[in-house]
């Protein structure tokens, strides 16, 4: 029988302020993506070129998708695989505030054409995401033992490594540093890496350790997680030339339209997995992190209901389908998956600091470390869900009519996104209330 | 004595919180049997600081067992089941 005394080195996890910085900043790049809503309205929704729709889409893929999955993986490596993030603290510290500097040129540049803005956001992402990149690459080559959450991460650093440099390439067209002749489908397959790659590929791959784990389900079966991340990688690097050839004329569209079937039945597999074990679960109680996670399974699905609809002639003339495939793809899933992660990884990881002083300092029974609901009651997490389905909803309307729905739209995502960021600085504020107790009783010994 | 802390149904952190208050009640010659669904890394550290010694193992009713004792108890340690 095999005997395992391996441990988890205290020295190993980072400091709370390095996921933390990027989860506070998530809610208020959504807060801004609300403003712009509100401010834009029914312009936003006429097509997914106008400048106001691109500013958008990157608030929330760069401002709140990009903070909480770059937050959440330098403070997974160490916990899931013992491989922790090189000089985690002033990486940390450059990623957050270039990403930050980057989005808000970015999104400035778009809404106002000012070349030097889409300059600044050119080399402050490119800068941040590569020192983002080097430094996960490094954390993930250092596991020997790879598992398919491993698998998954190495995949999805590869598709934001593409999604990055087609992104620059993109921008530096868009901005007059370079022409380019490809646009539409360089912009097409820059999104499909983005989306269907690195946070695809990141969120299976996460699955597979915090679904069983956190919502007490069966693992996800071998034959599943042993092949899927590598097949949509695979599908990706196919499908980018064939759409390619299709832009220069020398494919017809059905081609890469048909081959992206295969990666989107991929997902719809894992959504039909994640659902039924979900099913399947141990402990049949309320989940908030749960009903985020469902949502984004079930839309999974949808959005290959939809990809099919788009493809029909009847469609062909329709630019609310796109729209409404990109606000489900990015706000029904990933918005939502990532949303539902934050009510498991904040609590946690609070009480998990706080939990570890206490027996550092012996000071069981003197100070009194709240547990996971007191640090995220569920009362407020609820009342967050409800905002957030409340915007789906809207702006699933939205694209159809623009006017009202877009406007309502905005007021939805501003009132879910503050009561996120009012959810996480209460779990913050509650750290460090008792991380102070824990002070000091130190300094009272 | 043997107490046994079945937590494999219960949801992280919930299995760390009680294992920690279940160490608490230890007396003399205790030792502590934990079954589990996963291996509870995260605790060892906090283990390690209390001066407590643990030995895990692949098995069970769910998939780990964990035998946890005081470093210093020698009764208990000789009474862990091999």
């Amino acid at each position: 029988m095999q005997v395992s005394r391996s441990s988890l080195s205290l020295e190993q996890a980072p400091p709370i302020s390095v996921p933390f910085r990027f989860f506070i900043t998530a809610p208020i790049f959504g807060l801004l993506a609300a403003l712009l809503l509100l401010v834009y309205g029914p312009e936003i929704l006429i097509s997914r070129w106008a400048p106001a729709t691109l500013a958008l889409t990157h608030l929330i893929t760069l401002g709140f998708l990009g903070m909480i999955m770059c937050g959440a993986m330098m403070q997974m490596l160490p916990v899931l695989a013992g491989s922790p993030v090189p000089r985690v603290k002033p990486v940390a510290t450059a990623v957050h505030g270039l990403l930050t500097i980057g989005t808000l040129a970015l999104a400035a540049g778009f809404l106002s054409g000012i070349t030097g803005l889409f300059h600044l956001a050119l080399s402050t992402l490119g800068l941040g995401f590569l020192i983002f990149i080097i430094a996960i690459s490094v954390a993930l080559i250092r596991i020997r033992t790879p598992n398919a959450t491993i698998h998954g991460m190495r995949l999805a650093i590869a598709s934001l490594a593409t999604t990055v440099i087609l992104g620059l390439t993109i921008g530096a067209g868009f901005s007059g540093m370079t022409s380019l002749s490809q646009l539409i489908p360089l912009t097409d397959i820059h999104l499909g890496w983005g989306i269907l790659g690195w946070i695809g590929i990141l969120v299976i791959g996460v699955a597979y350790q915090v679904v069983p784990m956190f919502q007490l389900t069966p693992e996800y079966p071998q034959r599943l997680t042993g092949s899927l991340s590598w097949v949509l990688f695979a599908a990706l690097v196919i499908w980018a030339p064939l759409y390619l050839a299709w832009g220069s004329g020398q494919l017809p569209k059905w081609v890469p339209d048909t081959w992206i079937l295969l990666p989107t039945i991929g997902y719809t597999l894992f959504a039909g997995s994640t659902l039924w074990l979900q099913h399947k679960r141990r402990r049949r109680v309320s989940d908030i992190t749960l009903l985020f996670w469902r949502t984004g399974m079930i839309l999974i699905a949808a959005c290959l209901l939809l990809w099919l609809t788009s493809l029909t002639p009847a469609a062909k003339n329709q630019p609310a389908i796109p729209l409404l495939l990109g606000i489900w793809l990015l706000f029904g899933i990933a918005a939502s998956v990532t949303n539902g992660m934050l009510y498991k990884i904040v609590p946690f990881l609070a009480w998990f600091h706080l939990q570890n002083r206490q027996v550092a300092l012996m000071s069981m029974g003197k100070v009194k470390v709240p547990n996971m609901k007191e640090l995220m009651p569920d009362r407020l997490t609820q009342r967050q869900l409800y905002a957030h389905l409340a915007t789906l909803f809207l702006l699933t309307l939205a694209p159809f009519w623009p006017n009202p729905f877009s406007y309502l739209a905005g007021l939805g995502l501003g009132v879910s996104c503050a009561l996120l960021l009012l959810n996480i600085l209460q779990a913050t504020r509650r750290y460090q209330q008792v991380n102070q107790e824990l002070s000091d009783f130190e300094s009272s010994r | 004595m043997e107490h046994k802390l079945d937590v494999s149904g219960l949801e992280p952190p919930e299995p760390m919180e009680q294992i920690l208050q279940a160490i608490e009640s230890l007396n003399s010659g205790d030792y502590l049997y934990v079954i589990h669904r996963r291996e509870p890394r995260m605790i060892y550290p906090m283990l390690e600081n209390m001066g407590i010694a643990w030995i895990t193992r692949p098995g069970g009713p769910e998939g780990y067992e964990i035998f946890i004792w005081r470093k210093d108890d020698r009764i208990a340690n000789a009474k862990i089941p091999t």
